[in-house]
């Protein structure tokens, strides 16, 4: 009898677990984009100065949650889990002297499908997405040349999504 | 949540305890007759779940209703069955849905308790087999991203109704029941189960599934309890 309560005493705690959402489940994943050499394709090539900003639906800028200005091969951009397009700022070289933003911004934009795929009970469900077109805008000042698709499913960010070259 | 979970828990232990000493202080309080040939009761016990009944009223997101009955084969043994609905909402940070259906669960229990005179109390083992038909509703979630501080979250409130589900299971009960009026019996149980199959839908799981209880991510067991009044309405009397 004893036993039995205690058993069931357990087995009631140990469920509360099943209710929160661990931090280490998987999230939903961002874009990654890896920067490479355009004289050289299959050479990595560090950004700069490298700096994001979001671009919301107003084309106005967006600070992106942790990202900060540093020199590097490799970006992680979020996707609006709530459209089917994201558009970004990358500035080569960032820097504000008196105010003043300097360096070299270029716009990209990616539009996708996005697929809502269950997890758990208690994280309910992340996004992933599948990449339809990416594409820099076009200016008279464009660092970035160049961009190829990787990989379409964007299911996690283990893998490269796009090559841009530069 | 928790506390809820405690004060089912803590009920159910001053349910037990209360019981048992029901129990003792009928046994200590009854003279043994010797002379006497002691015939015990046989017919067909109705009941009510009451802990279903309560919650219904008690909780905004539950509702149910359980009748159960036992029909004595010999002096230990019952035929005992329970039919049900249910409808639960479960609500956790990211996700939220209800189950609703019925259930049937058939089997035996075994009393253990040796009774003196003409007692009628009962510690008893049992084991079920359960089956539920029922459907669950994706009433709305929130996309799982913990880089949303940019975009923001996104709710997603479109509901979604998953129907045709069902699911059997087998499960093993630990109850009493005493007799506190003539004929008129109280009893809890607990129950532990294990799924043996069910329809999950697609790109979704059973939360909840109606006459098991909420499913764990661990694995395919569950556990339920009940707190029971019954009735015996007696066919005939039998010698032990």
């Amino acid at each position: 009898m004893k036993q039995f309560v205690y058993l069931f005493l357990i087995i009631l705690f140990s469920c509360e677990k099943d209710d929160i959402c661990a931090d280490t489940t998987q999230t939903t994943p961002r874009l990654v984009i890896e920067f490479y050499d355009l004289t050289a394709p299959d050479k990595e090539l560090a950004v700069a100065g490298l700096y994001a900003l979001g671009l919301d639906t107003d084309a106005l800028e967006v600070p992106i949650t942790n990202e900060i200005v540093m020199t590097r091969t490799s970006i992680t951009l979020p996707l609006k889990t709530d459209d089917f397009e994201t558009e970004f700022v990358l500035y080569k070289s960032y820097d504000i002297v008196d105010g003043v933003v300097r360096g070299n911004p270029d716009v990209i934009k990616v539009t996708y499908s996005t697929e809502n795929l269950y997890i758990s009970r208690a994280c309910g469900y992340i996004t992933n997405f599948q990449i339809q077109t990416f594409s820099i805008a076009e200016d008279t000042d464009q660092w970035m040349r160049n961009s190829e698709i990787l990989n379409y499913e964007i299911t996690n960010e283990n893998e490269i999504h796009v090559k841009i070259f530069h | 949540m928790k506390m809820r979970s405690m004060l089912k828990y803590f009920i159910s232990l001053v349910g037990c305890t209360m019981m048992c000493m029901n129990l003792h202080a009928q046994q200590d309080s009854i003279p043994t007759i010797d002379s006497l040939v002691i015939k015990k009761k046989y017919g067909i016990r109705l009941g009510i779940d009451l802990s279903k009944i309560a919650r219904t009223f008690l909780e905004s997101d539950y509702s149910g209703l359980e009748l159960n009955g036992d029909y004595r084969l010999t002096n230990k043994l019952y035929i005992s069955g329970e039919i049900g609905t249910e409808e639960q909402t479960s609500v956790t940070d990211y996700l939220n849905s209800t189950a609703k259906g019925s259930y049937l669960k058939i089997g035996s229990d075994y009393n253990m308790h040796n009774n003196w005179g003409d007692l009628e109390n009962l510690v008893y083992f049992g084991f079920r087999f359960g089956a539920s038909s029922f459907e669950q509703t994706l009433n709305n979630y929130t996309i799982y991203d913990t880089n949303n501080t940019t975009w923001g979250q996104t709710i997603i409130e479109d509901s979604e109704t998953f129907s045709g589900l069902s699911s059997s299971w087998v499960e093993l009960m630990f109850g009493f029941k005493a007799e506190i009026l003539t004929n008129l019996f109280v009893g809890v149980n607990l129950q532990l189960k294990r799924r043996l199959s069910e329809s999950k839908p697609e790109n979704f799981e059973n939360i909840y599934i109606p006459g098991f209880g909420r499913t764990f991510d661990s694995g395919k067991f569950g556990m339920g309890f009940g707190y029971n009044i019954s009735y015996l309405v007696p066919f005939y009397k039998k010698a032990k």
